[in-house]
């Protein structure tokens, strides 16, 4: 059931009424950012329940099983819990900065969603810059952790919010080394063109040997470090640094937080899965049905590592960025320049 | 070296310095007789190389209720010989060298005394609040002549 | 020439609340960056005044006081107490008390160790072996609780022998556990042990010499794993430890990994001292001829048995007049390793306290008393 054909009968409709193309267009674009925002905030909450109910089976125990069937009403109850919170702010905060935090790294998370392809032809705008684009908007989300740290006035803050600068700035650069392999066999930065290019399953790139195993690897460990999961989590490491910089955070302002760091995993497991997973290309199946079950598959990657693995310490966490990834995504990218000017992968 | 010979080398080593006690333990318990021979005698018995006592296990701090004692547990693990050690001393003017120059583990053991009981200890680095909060002025409270008003002296059986 | 960056070294309190302090210690950490310069534990938060309680009851009213010096091994506590007693008042313990106060001294061992391998991987990030180990925990509290009725501070081995005997579930109950718990504690060491995440955190971190671990009183796990054998069950043996077989892991380099690799091969070695403990327990009474007007002659005796955490010793003087002792002087393991621990973590970083602090296996009960 393609659900891109009731978009395509709506759109039709709004044009019949004959508004005037800057309404049409207005209207037709505040529809589809309500409806990918509702989209996203039932996935934010969804993930939450299931890494709860992961994390639970993985350790032997249940997880939330009262409210509603195994619990899935426990989220919204979270979700009302902590809307009603008192708002504190610490009375040495600096208070634009504290109050920007948690809103920027909400809006840099949700914004990414315009160039998504969650199916054929389900995509808001299929801009020609794709996914640069996206690796430029997720940058967004330092500012907020730097913001959040310095904010906050208080010193343990402070060292998680320098800590996620450097470890989110080094991983930056293998996430982007490991896309252009891709890119440059696909030739263009379209996140269309690029699923397009995988139409069968012997051309998704994560099986296009060596390069495609290699990045797809490389992409999977710098897409752990840049959400801030383990075993990369120690800007919140809440052993060491009793939550990092979201310390001084309550209420509505830590929710947001939470949200953004579910959709931010969202987010990277749905690049990954439209670059080296061949988006949302399958047969039988609707092309959202696709979609949504290789990046669920991807989810549950990044849950597997943060219930299994300890935590890095920082200096070995850039030493790993700097002195192993780095060299490897480049040269990984030299044999992906050769192999395509050979003429190798011509399937 | 079993106990008897373990006696006599002590006995013949430090003469009139030490003397055995008759406690009913099963290792040696000796009396220092000289308090000033306190550092001399744990550097003596920690270099020598047939006794070799390299680990404190214990400095403690008594009350019986006419004077101070405080008693040494020493031990050697290469050796495996024990043997304890206790200088007596009135209640005014106590004090003790601090032997933490020989064992470092002693520091926090005389620490601990010097504020529960009130006895000085010469040459320690850090004499300063350690278990109890840090306004208390309550005096010493392992003393026996100590008192609070919510101090509780469960009765005889 | 270009003037360097003005640096200044700031003051953080690792508070007495604090998710990684095993209990409420609290450092306050001079640090240079990440680095730590100097670091100075204040304790005191948890000061109960045990000793000065022990000196107002009667000995058998110390033994439940005694159970709350270190609760994680209650067992040994009560032991250490009875021992000290035993000895100055020359009583018999019957056979079948000595061989169940074995079986309970070892699974309070495994117990024990259990709690440190699930928050030692807790603090280094790992969350899911606390719940592994609990599990097997569980187990144990089960088959103490069907024994002396607690799960947690069992007051269980008393002046003379043991309070109750075990019930005739106990025995199955205690072979399935050892049935399985070899084939757990290798689940565990998949986890953890070759895992290259653990291993850089925690090789070469904290490296504790035999001298220095020597100096400072430092016993138990942590001076075996820095190269020197030294067991109170086997060079100072007390009870019947002399009737069983078992080896001394030690280890070479005195890192946080050799702590860690001794302390598993130390679960497994308990495990076997159970099995044949229970093999040649033979039947009798439970509890030896200890008049109820019990006064012990005038004596000081110090007593030590071998504790999960170290040297754990008890100085005990009577003057024979009263029923209760006229001094009782508690010592543990942690408090010489909480000692050490400024001298390790010179030069570190943050992480690197966590991580020391979970291998010298600290609980502040057994330091604040």
């Amino acid at each position: 059931m393609e659900i891109a054909g009731i978009f395509k009968y709506l759109f039709e409709r709004l044009e019949a009424t004959g508004l005037g193309q800057p309404w049409v267009d207005l209207i037709s674009l505040v529809a589809a950012a309500v409806i990918v925002f509702g989209f996203l905030s039932v996935v934010a909450l969804f993930l939450v329940w299931l890494e709860r109910k992961v994390s639970a089976h993985y350790q032997q125990r249940l997880g939330p099983m009262r409210t509603g069937w195994h619990g899935w009403l426990q989220t919204i109850a979270d979700a009302v819990k902590l809307l009603q919170k008192e708002d504190i702010i610490p009375s040495t905060a600096d208070r634009p900065v504290y109050f920007w935090a948690p809103i920027i790294a909400f809006v840099a998370a949700f914004a990414v969603y315009v160039v998504m392809p969650f199916g054929d032809g389900l995509i808001v705008s299929d801009l020609n810059i794709g996914i640069l684009f996206i690796l430029a908007i997720t940058t967004f989300t330092i500012i907020s952790l730097l913001m959040a740290g310095w904010g906050s006035n208080n010193k343990y803050a402070l060292m998680g919010g320098m800590r996620s600068a450097a470890q989110v700035v080094s991983y930056e650069v293998p996430m982007v080394i490991s896309v252009l392999a891709v890119i440059v066999f696909a030739g263009s930065l379209s996140m269309v063109d690029i699923v397009e290019s995988q139409a069968k399953i012997y051309q998704w790139y994560i099986f296009r040997v060596p390069f495609g195993p290699i990045a797809f690897i490389m992409y999977i460990i710098a897409a752990t470090a840049e959400t801030n999961r383990t075993p990369f989590d120690l800007p919140e490491a809440e052993q060491e640094l009793i939550a990092g910089f979201n310390i001084e955070y309550s209420g509505m302002k830590f929710a947001m937080f939470f949200l953004a760091e579910f959709v931010n995993m969202f987010t990277v497991s749905a690049i990954g899965a439209t670059i080296f997973l061949g988006g949302w290309q399958g047969p039988w199946l609707p092309s959202w049905v696709w979609f949504l079950v290789k990046t669920m598959a991807l989810v549950f990657v990044f849950m597997a590592f943060r219930w299994t693995y300890p935590r890095l310490r920082v200096d070995h966490l850039m030493e790993f960025a700097w002195k192993y990834l780095i060299p490897l995504g480049f040269a990984n990218l030299i044999l992906a320049g050769l192999m395509k000017s050979s003429g190798w992968f011509n399937w | 070296m079993n106990r008897d010979e373990l006696i006599k080398y002590l006995t013949d080593k430090f003469q009139d310095k030490l003397e055995l006690l008759e406690t009913g333990a099963v290792e040696p318990f000796f009396l220092l007789k000289d308090k000033s021979f306190l550092v001399e005698l744990c550097r003596s018995i920690r270099d020598d190389s047939r006794l070799h006592i390299d680990f404190l296990c214990n400095i403690a701090a008594v009350d019986t209720c006419e004077r101070f004692e405080v008693v040494y547990n020493v031990a050697s693990v290469k050796k495996k010989i024990r043997f304890d050690f206790k200088l007596i001393m009135e209640y005014d003017g106590a004090e003790i060298d601090s032997v933490q120059e020989i064992w470092p583990g002693a520091n926090w053991h005389e620490r601990e005394i010097w504020e529960l009981y009130g006895i000085d200890i010469k040459n320690h680095d850090n004499l300063t609040r350690f278990m109890l909060p840090d306004d208390w002025d309550q005096g010493h409270p392992m003393r026996k002549n100590w008192d609070a008003p919510d101090f509780k002296r469960m009765p005889e059986v | 020439m270009s003037k360097g960056l003005r640096t200044e070294e700031f003051t953080i309190n690792m508070g007495p609340v604090h998710p990684s302090t095993h209990g409420v210690c609290r450092f306050l950490l001079t640090m240079d960056g990440e680095v730590v310069v100097k670091a100075e534990p204040v304790i005191g938060y948890l000061h109960r005044a045990l000793e000065k309680i022990c000196e107002n009851r009667t000995y058998a009213q110390c033994i439940p006081v005694m159970d709350r010096f270190e609760y994680c091994t209650s067992m040994s506590c009560n032991m250490v107490l009875a021992l000290a007693v035993e000895k100055m008042a020359k009583i018999e313990v019957p056979e079948r008390a000595e061989y169940l106060r074995v079986i309970m001294l070892e699974l309070n061992r495994i117990a024990s160790h259990l709690i440190w391998f699930g928050t030692t991987a807790l603090d280094l990030g790992a969350i899911t072996p606390f719940l592994y180990g609990f599990r097997e925990r569980e187990d144990i509290l089960d088959l103490f609780e069907m024994t002396c009725g607690q799960r947690l501070t069992y007051n269980y081995i008393r002046i003379g022998g043991v309070a109750k005997d075990i019930p005739p579930e106990f025995t199955p109950k205690l072979k399935k556990f050892l049935d399985i718990i070899d084939g757990k504690i290798d689940d565990y060491e998949k986890v953890l042990t070759y895992n290259p995440i653990f291993i850089t955190r925690n090789k070469d971190i904290g490296i504790l010499t035999p001298e220095m671990a020597l100096g400072y009183g430092v016993s138990g796990p942590a001076l075996r794993a820095s190269g020197v054998k030294f067991d109170l069950r086997r060079d100072d043996p007390y009870s019947i430890y002399d009737r069983f077989k078992f080896n001394i892991p030690i280890g070479q380099n005195g890192d946080c990994y050799d702590r860690y690799q001794v302390r598993m091969q130390e679960m497994r070695e308990s495990a076997e001292i159970v099995r044949q403990a229970l093999a040649q327990l033979p039947e009798g009474d439970i509890m030896g001829r200890v008049s109820r007007a019990f006064k012990a002659p005038a004596c000081e005796i110090y007593s030590r048995i071998e504790n999960s955490r170290g040297e754990m010793g008890v100085y005990v003087q009577s003057d024979g007049k009263s029923k209760k002792p006229l001094r009782l002087k508690m010592r543990g393991g942690s408090y010489n390793q909480l000692q050490v621990m400024p001298e390790l973590i010179k030069g570190l970083k943050v992480a690197d306290v966590v991580a020391v602090m979970a291998s010298l296996d600290i609980i502040m009960p057994e330091v604040d008393r």
